[in-house]
């Protein structure tokens, strides 16, 4: 029987690192592919970098969820999408980053109380 | 090394290649471009690294395309029905995908000789899917 995903259980669903990084890439303004994988890098602080095909995976699926959506612009090529986040994509990120502000707080008063006996 | 990139990319879905091929490639050349400053070694984990992700990728994008739940289309006639469709569409629909998974096998294991093979096969395969297709009035 195949499963099928509801909106509520893709919403809660925890997103992916590249999801997550690709997303947070595109909170300040529109990026184009190759200027994705730099600002990762960065954002990452050189930690991760993704490979062409993990980046283009998850902009299809992205694409594909209505998350980010492509941009048009003057210079716009085959070889040269810019792309943006949508209304949707930004309630996701704001609720993982939320997801994680919880978890983050909660692991450090763990900590404190462990260092603290 | 672009024509190792470009045959690797073949193993994707024909509808991702059209939408993403050419990026994909312009993104890999500027990416390549800034690599070969950053020394040798750098290079070489960035090349395995990249063909690495095409292979996850592709096999990934035919999986999600196949399995991945889609929306229902408007029309509930008996055409959109998968029990509805004739079985020589059927049976050149699992020669494409035998291919393709033959295909990603064999570039795992490095039998590009047999790879090439695959992809030939399963450019056929698709074109008499196609052919199929329009036979039947069927959107692919």
């Amino acid at each position: 029987m195949r499963h099928v995903t509801t909106t509520s259980e893709t919403e809660t669903k925890p997103l992916t690192e590249p999801v997550l990084l690709i997303l947070t890439s595109l909170a300040d303004q529109p990026r184009h592919g190759y200027a994705l994988l730099k600002d990762i890098e960065q954002l990452s602080g050189g930690r991760a970098r993704l490979s062409t095909g993990t980046l283009f995976g998850a902009l299809r699926r992205l694409l594909e969820d209505g998350w980010i959506e492509r941009f048009e612009q003057d210079d716009t090529s085959r070889q040269k999408q810019t792309y943006r986040l949508t209304a949707a994509g930004r309630r996701q990120l704001q609720l993982d980053l939320e997801r994680m502000k919880q978890l983050t707080r909660a692991g450090f008063a763990r900590l404190r109380t462990s260092e603290a006996v | 090394m672009k024509r190792a990139y470009r045959f690797f990319l073949l193993l994707y879905p024909l509808e991702h290649q059209d939408q993403f091929a050419d990026e994909m490639t312009a993104v890999f050349e500027a990416a390549r471009a800034e690599g070969c400053m950053r020394g040798w070694t750098w290079y070489m984990r960035f090349a395995f690294a990249e063909m690495n992700g095409l292979i996850a990728g592709a096999a990934s994008t035919w999986f999600t395309q196949r399995f991945r739940h889609k929306p229902a289309p408007q029309s509930s006639g008996a055409a959109a029905s998968p029990c509805a469709l004739p079985q020589e569409l059927i049976d050149a629909k699992q020669r494409v995908d035998l291919n393709v998974a033959g295909m990603i096998h064999a570039i795992a294991t490095h039998q590009f000789a047999k790879a090439r093979f695959h992809s030939d096969e399963e450019r056929q395969a698709r074109e008499c899917l196609r052919l199929l297709q329009d036979k039947y009035e069927i959107q692919g």
